[in-house]
């Protein structure tokens, strides 16, 4: 079940809205549609949340349904556990996923683990938002992208869109499911990706991919902050007269290996992109299965494009990031082995 | 009559069962003797469960011998099925006085088919969803910022349930509580915090825990209350928890109460020999003096209502029974398949689970082939 590009499910109008403006979108309308939702955390309500994910909220709903808490992701989390458990449908904001630290005990003790302890009797359905990754001068506390610790976690699941439309349509979904979701937001697409939103209900079904470009010759897999330049790297090949296919995991748990292997397999190679550190990335899960599965017919090593294991640093952020230059390079690498 | 912060902790009854201010009218005989025959259950299922973990047929199990005043009274101040409780691993003498079946509590601990909990986690951290008793996570303190979502969750429904939290000392060092704490002063949530402080986090003494003089004084710095209470004096317990319970329900925001009691027994299965390790005979027997079950009875003496020890005896035997029978009915009903291993964990199976599950079913049934699924 795959398209070439999210066809928009919903009839009605369609606006370009910048990535952030479709999550402030998306809270709106299941703020409208669900008394239950609540949206919480730092500086979310009359400021708007720091990156403004969160502006109009208060305004629209009051500071009943959209408040500010104590300055404590612990408090922030926990708190929503607590709601889920009594029958709300908490959305928390950590303001920088650099700072879930604090919070990360009630996320993999609690939230995590309630449904599976109590034999179902209690569950947690909550969102928590985060905005992750560099390239916005951040240095380490800003710029992080802690994705593998939470995938690495059972009982939750770990989502990042790249797309307005993904991002409107996974936090709808987040919203409604039945589990928690760690729903990550790439900070430095949240103005530079703009695209094609309908203004109607829709959602991404969490756990597939979608397949962003078409292609024969290699596999580019990634999601998220790097995806912007995936494409640049494939457009590049493209001009040498290499076809990469480019797949953006939009979730990666569960993450959606029916689409990889289906394009590794016609490919034959595979190159990984991402931009947290390579040493437990999550991207060695796929390397992995996909060498499992298609170990006879792959052309060359599944390549990983990732950051480097250091500490994310501030000046030299351009360098650490995985640019096109650095995801092109080892797709030759790829087609010459 | 019920004042915060306290020097003293308050008490109805001295330790040998004379009424120190007036007896409230609702401690009736009848009402005593109810109170004390359901502290003697928790106590007899105490003893009971130590002896399955002789036996190896449990494998983990926290005592609370000598705890009970403050966990049976805890019971009878909230409004059963209504409110909600987010407790932690030493509180059965509370799951059993909420009516939590002993069955359930067995079966959790034994980890059969009759399980709540499905056989999930170590024994003794049950749940039940009928008395709204959330079920236990070893992780210390980390029920206390949920339980303040879970308040602010009923001040949002508008409903007027409370929500309680129980700890033991050891928790009030954790990040957690004060974040929970703090998070629950804030937004007025109705959620009542009982510190069950027996002195001792595992073999480390509440005076290397904190300088706080005691614990109740910190609810000053979250904006609540705080109250002190004798924690093995059942009237004072139920007095005050009763008058706390109805002010956070009437909107009054939150409250801490630190009931004052001791662990007679060892912290778990895991530090059997409390006594030759980290304290002393004395202060065990000091506190053994102060047993909350003989106050209750010293007290029935003092009203002309003594109970003979030919009906402790029977009670003692009747729970014994009930221990048993049980065990019997909850081993009875099978250890669960490893199926359920892969329920749970998310609200529908997820593709890689499935695929995992049939892994293991190929293992089990010996047509497996390599080690992964």
């Amino acid at each position: 079940m795959t398209a070439t590009q999210s066809k928009p499910a919903a009839a009605g109008e369609t606006r370009t809205l910048t990535l952030i403006q479709a999550i402030t979108e998306a809270m709106h309308e299941e703020l409208a549609r669900d008394e239950r939702v609540v949206v919480f955390g730092e500086d979310v309500g009359a400021r708007g949340g720091v990156f403004l994910a969160t502006a109009g909220l208060q305004a629209s709903f009051g500071k009943h349904r959209v408040f500010d808490t104590p300055l404590s992701e612990a408090s922030i989390v926990g708190a929503a556990v607590g709601m889920a458990v009594r029958g709300m449908r908490p959305i928390a904001e950590i303001q920088f996923a650099d700072y879930m630290g604090p919070g990360f005990d009630q996320i993999i003790s609690q939230a995590a683990k309630i449904r599976y302890r109590s034999g179902g009797q209690f569950t947690a359905p909550l969102v928590i938002r985060t905005p992750s990754g560099g390239g916005v001068k951040g240095g380490h506390h800003h710029s992080q992208s802690p994705e593998s610790y939470f995938a690495h976690t059972p009982g939750l699941k770990v989502v990042m869109p790249s797309t307005p439309y993904d991002a409107k349509g996974l936090l709808k979904a987040a919203v409604r499911g039945g589990d928690p979701v760690i729903y990550f937001e790439p900070k430095r697409l949240y103005r530079a990706a703009k695209g094609e939103v309908p203004a109607g209900d829709y959602t991404v079904e969490i756990g597939k991919g979608a397949v962003r470009r078409e292609g024969s010759d290699l596999t580019l897999i990634g999601y998220g902050g790097v995806m912007p330049d995936v494409e640049r790297a494939a457009q590049a090949l493209a001009a040498e007269g290499v076809q990469a296919e480019v797949i953006d995991l939009r979730s990666l748990v569960p993450w959606d290996r029916e689409l990889v292997l289906e394009s590794v397999s016609k490919t034959g190679r595979a190159v990984l992109v991402s931009e947290a550190p390579r040493t437990a990335n999550f991207m060695g899960e796929v390397a992995y299965v996909i060498q499992e599965q298609l170990f006879d017919g792959l052309l060359s090593p599944v390549m990983q494009v990732a950051g480097f294991d250091t500490p994310y640093p501030y000046v030299q952020d351009k360098v650490y990031l995985p640019g096109p230059n650095r995801i092109a390079a080892a797709c030759v690498q790829a087609l010459n082995y | 009559m019920i004042q915060p912060f306290t020097s003293d902790p308050l008490r109805w009854v001295s330790e040998d069962g004379q009424p120190i201010r007036e007896l409230p009218a609702r401690f009736t005989p009848e009402l005593l003797r109810e109170l004390h025959r359901e502290m003697v259950r928790a106590r007899e299922f105490d003893k009971k469960l130590v002896t399955l973990l002789r036996q190896g047929r449990t494998t983990f199990y926290a005592q609370a011998s000598g705890m009970e005043a403050t966990q049976v009274g805890l019971a009878r101040s909230l409004r059963i099925g209504h409110d909600w409780v987010w407790p932690y691993y030493r509180d059965h003498a509370l799951g059993l006085a909420m009516g939590v079946s002993m069955l359930d509590i067995v079966s959790q601990c034994l980890g059969t088919n009759s399980d709540l909990c499905r056989g999930r986690q170590m024994p003794h951290h049950f749940g039940s969803a009928a008395q709204n008793f959330v079920s236990i996570s070893s992780s210390i303190a980390s029920q206390v910022p949920p339980a303040a979502g879970n308040a602010m969750a009923q001040k949002y429904l508008g409903v007027d349930e409370i929500t309680v939290c129980t700890f033991g000392d050891g928790a009030t060092s954790e990040g957690d509580w004060h974040a929970g704490m703090n998070m629950a002063g804030a937004a007025g949530a109705p959620c009542l915090f009982v510190c069950e402080n027996n002195q001792w986090a595992i073999s480390t003494h509440l005076r290397e825990q904190t300088a706080s003089e005691t614990i109740h004084i910190k609810a000053k710095a979250y904006g609540m209350p705080g109250y002190y209470v004798d924690g093995n004096d059942i009237v004072a317990v139920i007095e005050v928890l009763s008058h706390v319970a109805e002010g956070v329900r009437s909107g009054q925001g939150p409250a801490l109460v630190e009931c004052l009691t001791y662990r007679v027994g060892s912290h778990s299965n895991a530090d059997a020999d409390a006594e030759k390790n980290y304290r002393t005979r004395e202060e065990v027997n000091e506190w053994l003096a102060r047993d909350p079950i003989v106050r209750v009875e010293r007290l029935l003496e003092h009203l002309g209502a003594p109970i003979d020890a030919g009906e402790i005896a029977e009670l003692t035997r009747a729970t014994h029974r009930e221990v048993d029978e049980a065990v019997l009915a909850a081993e009875a009903t099978g250890q669960p398949d490893w199926q359920i291993m892969f329920e749970d964990v998310y609200a529908d199976i997820p593709v890689h689970l499935r695929e995992q599950e049939a892994f293991l079913r190929a293992e089990q049934t010996g047509t497996a082939v390599g080690g992964r699924a």
